[in-house]
């Protein structure tokens, strides 16, 4: 287990290429390694390790089973080099052929971006998560498959590499262990994205042979599309659930607010990531509180997939980006709102106002933003009176991604933040700077076999050493202290560290979103909104 | 031997500059794509008003503020800094950075030589004693602009040969053919040094090499010079076989991708390449697609049809 693995190792069959080991994790101030059972890769029943391909790290994301004949490998392997070959064709991939061939032309593996991705630091430097890694073994894979370079020339750039089934599965797998984050493409002086060449992998095995974890396709988008959610609430459970969230809005607040649903001519369909009303209803309420003290005109649409904000096909699939985008779109446009407010969920905000920024036009291309500057508009005009005293205890905010470094937005939360919260403290790096929560391109949903395992230990090791440190000087569990995650995924991956790691009783480490903060500082509230025990 | 160095030379050029041009164009005709931009859009400029216009409220009904200039700036200024690697990999960056520098010069040291053997051919002296500032200035560039390359090259090109073998992370990628490149500019900017110190310390010959290619009537120079004036024409013809284009790409890189950050506001241009993008015929084979349908149809399969958009 101790050998270097290289490229050209990910076709060997056998065991796994690398084995996660406690001590080898990168290393937590507070935090035993030991604790932790090992292997980290535990929790595959034997039949699962005879029939699924797990020889990557042990870990499952996706479970490709094992072909049963010699022609199921080979018709496996010819179905793979179609969908290689469609990635660099200008009708099937227009969607982002410049910037993969930018990336798998211009790359001079420097390895400078690798020290800022935070799995393959903390899992100790594990070659196989090295950023560099996937996309040079596609790299010798198109030189010897596609471009069809001979004897001398695939000896000349190192591509001798045979294609079997072991290697694609792990080459699956593979692009499965990137948050698809881009701190690595953002250190690039080249403007090389090798989080993009992941997110390129991952659209092969689902556009051409239709591989994808099922927590992300068919329990994801294909879900959302026909049913109206990935979480598989109807649009008559939708409006249970509003009714409930009614209900507590009067218990917490004596308020009788009335949540407007596919109400016409609205100025806002507000969009909110579907996670929030069966996880995190007090998200939902202080929406709602917030706009009706503000006396916002707004709407949510019970229309399929209109109440779910979230777009799991930027992960992995373009048309299935491209379809929950128009379904989001169509919600907006049969209401005839004047624009869409992105809620708390930050893969949808890059999914609907940036990405689909190039799919949707005409009546469907309607103006969309992020809920950040309306939540500061709101606080900083002094529509709302407020009273900072009631958030003092120590905040530190997480910084989503898709929010920061893909979008940009990284200063309307800070200032309303230091505005409502007189203990605010900043995680480092934090911004566009961030680390990824490590649930994020999908993980934070992604829980079956022993994947769990594998982004609370792994992927979300640096957010959690990044937590600790933000909080080193209040660690006392009698103070207690929020991290405010504005993003649904964010919110379920830090759950999870929080649990597995037991913050909340050690620590008195609670989470939650940016607008129960803004509630909670209400002055004409009676009793505190966000209720500590209940966390 | 004369004919053949001359030959080489307007064939190196020709070459050189014909493989770009075909790679540049080859580049910009790929198709617009899905946006796929990363901030901060200038890294660590604090002098830059450029934020997101993301962060202003309806954003859309605001003048969007894009720095161009700043943009430009900062990308032809790091030509010479190479700052992520001074930031990131200090040590990779002592030996990165003179390499690189030793190209960028003997690119511009060979310009140089080019005007200053067009100048000598018009008559104006291109040495310390010239009655022409122009002609001493010259002289004096090129002659430091040559000398910075071969030997900031020469060092560079053994650090990063060096770096490679020893340190695995760089080693696990490398190909052959990197290290053929390595050795390659190694004997180049080695025996321009060479021809510097031995045989022409000035670069007189070098020019007059230069004014017989701009007069058609080549000329003989001496060994180390041949020797230099081959591999460096080699050279030429080599590097569009390599990454080396990512000096240009670089610019696009960023200006085109990472920097995009264009909107399709409704009625805009933009929105009518999206509407064609749109038309073109997909075959993916995956089980939730209808391969042969145009990407809008597609899109729309799951949503109510007869409406318009997309």
């Amino acid at each position: 287990m101790s050998k270097r693995i290289k490229v050209s190792d990910m076709g060997r069959e056998g065991d796994p290429l690398v084995e996660i080991r406690s001590q080898d994790l990168m290393p937590i101030p507070g935090i035993s390694a030991n604790a932790l059972q090992e292997p980290l890769s535990k929790g595959l029943t034997e039949n699962q390790k005879r029939e699924l391909e797990c020889s990557l790290d042990g870990f499952v994301a996706i479970g490709i089973p094992r072909p049963k004949s010699q022609q199921e490998e080979e018709a496996l392997v010819k179905k793979f080099l179609e969908g290689l070959k469609k990635l660099f064709e200008k009708e099937n991939n227009w969607t982002f052929l410049q910037p993969l061939v930018h990336s798998m032309e211009y790359c001079v593996k420097c390895q400078l971006c690798s020290e800022s991705c935070p799995a393959y630091v903390a899992s100790g430097r594990k070659e196989i998560y090295r950023p560099t890694f996937r996309p040079e073994l596609l790299r010798r894979l198109i030189n010897k498959y596609i471009k069809g370079q001979g004897t001398f020339l695939r000896k000349v750039t190192r591509s001798d590499i045979e294609l079997n089934f072991t290697l694609i599965a792990r080459l699956a797998e593979l692009a499965y262990r990137c948050t698809l984050c881009r701190r690595c493409t953002q250190v690039c002086p080249l403007g090389v994205d090798n989080a993009l060449v992941s997110r390129e992998i991952r659209k092969l095995f689902s556009q051409e042979l239709g591989i994808a974890p099922r927590e992300i396709h068919e329990q994801g988008t294909v879900q959302q599309l026909k049913v109206g959610s990935t979480t598989g609430m109807t649009p008559p459970a939708l409006h249970d659930i509003v009714a409930f969230v009614e209900e507590e809005i009067k218990e917490k607040t004596g308020r009788d607010i009335k949540i407007p649903i596919d109400k016409k001519n609205a100025d806002v369909l507000l969009l909110h990531n579907a996670g929030e009303f069966m996880s995190w209803p007090e998200n939902i309420e202080a929406f709602a509180i917030l706009f009706d003290a503000a006396n916002i005109s707004w709407t949510l649409s019970s229309e399929v997939a209109g109440y779910d904000a979230v777009n799991y096909g930027v992960w992995y699939d373009d048309v299935q980006m491209a379809r929950v985008a128009v379904k989001h779109a169509e919600a907006a446009k049969n209401l005839h709102v004047k624009k869409i407010n992105v809620g708390e969920c930050g893969h949808a905000h890059k999914a609907f106002i940036v990405v689909a920024d190039r799919v949707l036009t005409g009546d469907l291309n309607i103006p969309r933003e992020s809920v950040f500057p309306l939540l500061e508009d709101l606080v900083m005009s002094g529509k709302i009176r407020l009273d900072p005293g009631r958030n003092n205890f120590p905040v530190t905010l997480h910084d989503p991604c898709n929010i920061v470094r893909l979008m940009g937005i990284a200063e309307p939360q800070r200032r309303i933040l230091r505005k409502i919260c007189p203990q605010f403290m900043e995680m480092e790096p934090h911004g566009v700077d961030n680390y990824c929560c490590g649930g994020g391109s999908g993980f934070a949903i992604m829980n079956s076999r022993n994947f769990k395992d594998w982004k609370v230990h792994v992927s979300g090791r640096m957010k959690l050493k990044q937590i600790l440190e933000a909080f080193k000087d209040v660690l006392d569990p009698t103070i207690k202290k929020y991290v405010c995650a504005p993003c649904s995924n964010c919110k379920g991956q830090i759950r999870d560290l929080i649990d597995v790691y037991h913050l909340g009783q050690d620590h008195n480490i609670r989470y939650g979103g940016l607008v129960e903060l803004v509630v909670n500082a209400m002055a004409d509230i009676e009793k505190p909104f966000i209720e500590w025990e209940s966390f | 031997m004369r004919f053949v160095l001359a030959a080489l030379t307007y064939f190196g050029y020709l070459f050189i500059i014909t493989m770009y041009s075909v790679k540049v164009v080859k580049y910009l005709r790929l198709p617009m794509h899905l946006r796929s931009e990363v901030y901060p859009v200038i890294p660590g400029d604090k002098l830059s008003k450029e934020k997101t216009y993301y962060e202003n409220l309806e954003w859309w009904t605001k003048l969007r503020q894009q720095n161009k200039l700043r943009r430009l700036w900062f990308l032809f200024s790091d030509y010479l800094l190479l700052a992520e690697y001074f930031r990131r990999d200090r040590g990779y960056w002592l030996v990165v950075y003179p390499w690189h520098i030793g190209f960028i010069f003997i690119i511009t040291f060979h310009i140089l030589s080019f005007f200053g053997a067009l100048f000598e051919w018009f008559g104006v002296s291109v040495a310390p004693n010239s009655s022409s500032l122009f002609g001493i200035g010259l002289y004096y560039v090129s002659l430091a602009t040559g000398v910075i390359s071969f030997v900031s090259g020469l060092f560079g090109s053994i650090g990063v040969l060096i770096n490679r073998l020893v340190r695995s992370d760089l080693r696990d990628y490398a190909s052959p053919q990197t290290y053929f490149n390595y050795l390659f500019l190694l004997m180049v900017f080695l025996s321009g040094l060479l021809v510097w110190i031995f045989a022409d310390p000035t670069f007189s010959e070098y020019r007059e090499f230069w004014k017989g290619l701009i007069a058609f009537n080549p000329i003989n120079v001496g060994t180390l010079a041949t020797v230099h004036i081959l591999l460096f024409a080699f050279l030429l013809i080599y590097l569009p076989f390599t990454r080396s284009l990512h000096y240009i790409t670089r610019l696009f890189g960023f200006l085109l991708i990472r920097w995009d950050d264009e909107p399709s506001l409704p009625g805009s241009l933009l929105e009518r390449k999206v509407e064609e993008a749109l038309k073109q015929k997909l075959n993916w084979q995956g089980p939730h697609i209808q391969s042969g349908s145009t990407w809008r149809d597609a899109a729309l399969e799951e949503a109510p049809r007869g409406r318009n958009g997309v």
